[in-house]
């Protein structure tokens, strides 16, 4: 079974752009088919990545950021990029223990909720891909 | 995202409403500390909050370290939906006093 793009949206990359990538997020959750619930942390996921890649990535520097979601088989596959310096895999190592001390929050509530998350090697000399994987529910995947 | 300050027995209550992200957070902050600062007990209303991200909730844990520092006290009044989750999934619902309704404290 071949991947079905369900969404693919190019922002800048900016803090004022996040509400709208939301937007964006839910709405294409709904089309596959997610739980309320499921919806809301996806969509808090996603709005962590762009954070990360917004304050990490670009550090402060204007950018832009992809946002592609497929449907592959029963899986959702969003894939982030951006086109900042490369970043090493190491970025995606969980260090953090405590949730009262600062930092590392977003990544580690990017893989309490998504199933699989890598770095892709990017598709031109700079940047970065990051892929999250997500089960979709019970049924979607045969009426989409 | 808009909020509103004001007086709630001896607390300072925080209202938050719409979504709070990497965008507006530095704003809540600055508020939250601004009152824990000032030597006041905060009650953070989060009825009319929809989103909240984990620079929001950053800024809470902050204040409320800061909070209990200075013997005073951070609580969230209201947390349902994806607020809620959040706290659920970073179990700050089990470190910060949460209450469902104003009616719950006591003057």
């Amino acid at each position: 079974m071949s991947m079905k793009r369900i969404l693919h949206v190019e922002h800048s990359a900016c803090t004022s752009q996040l509400c709208q990538i939301r937007d964006k997020v839910r709405e294409a959750c709904h089309v596959l088919m997610y739980s309320d619930s499921d919806i809301n942390l996806i969509t808090l996921v996603i709005d962590e990545a762009c954070t990360n890649i917004i304050r990490y990535a670009y550090g402060g520097e204007s950018g832009r950021i992809i946002l592609e979601i497929f449907q592959h088989e029963d899986e959702a596959i969003f894939h982030l990029q951006d086109f900042a310096k490369c970043i090493d895999k190491s970025c995606l190592e969980l260090r953090k223990t405590n949730v009262l001390e600062p930092g590392g929050l977003g990544l580690q509530l990017i893989y309490q909720v998504m199933d699989f998350v890598q770095l892709l090697p990017p598709r031109g000399s700079v940047g970065n891909i990051l892929e999250l994987k997500k089960h979709l529910p019970k049924g979607s995947q045969n009426d989409l | 995202m808009t909020f509103e300050q004001k007086k709630y027995l001896h607390y300072q209550l925080l209202a938050l409403t719409g979504e709070v992200d990497l965008h507006n957070s530095p704003q809540v902050r600055k508020q939250l500390l601004d009152i824990v600062e000032s030597g006041n007990s905060v009650i953070v209303d989060f009825s009319a909050l929809s989103y909240i991200d984990s620079s929001g909730i950053a800024t809470l844990v902050e204040a409320y370290n800061l909070a209990k520092n200075n013997q005073l006290s951070l609580t969230i009044v209201g947390a349902t939906g994806a607020p809620l989750q959040v706290m659920e999934l970073t179990h700050l619902n089990k470190v910060f006093p949460m209450i469902d309704s104003l009616d719950e404290i006591k003057g």
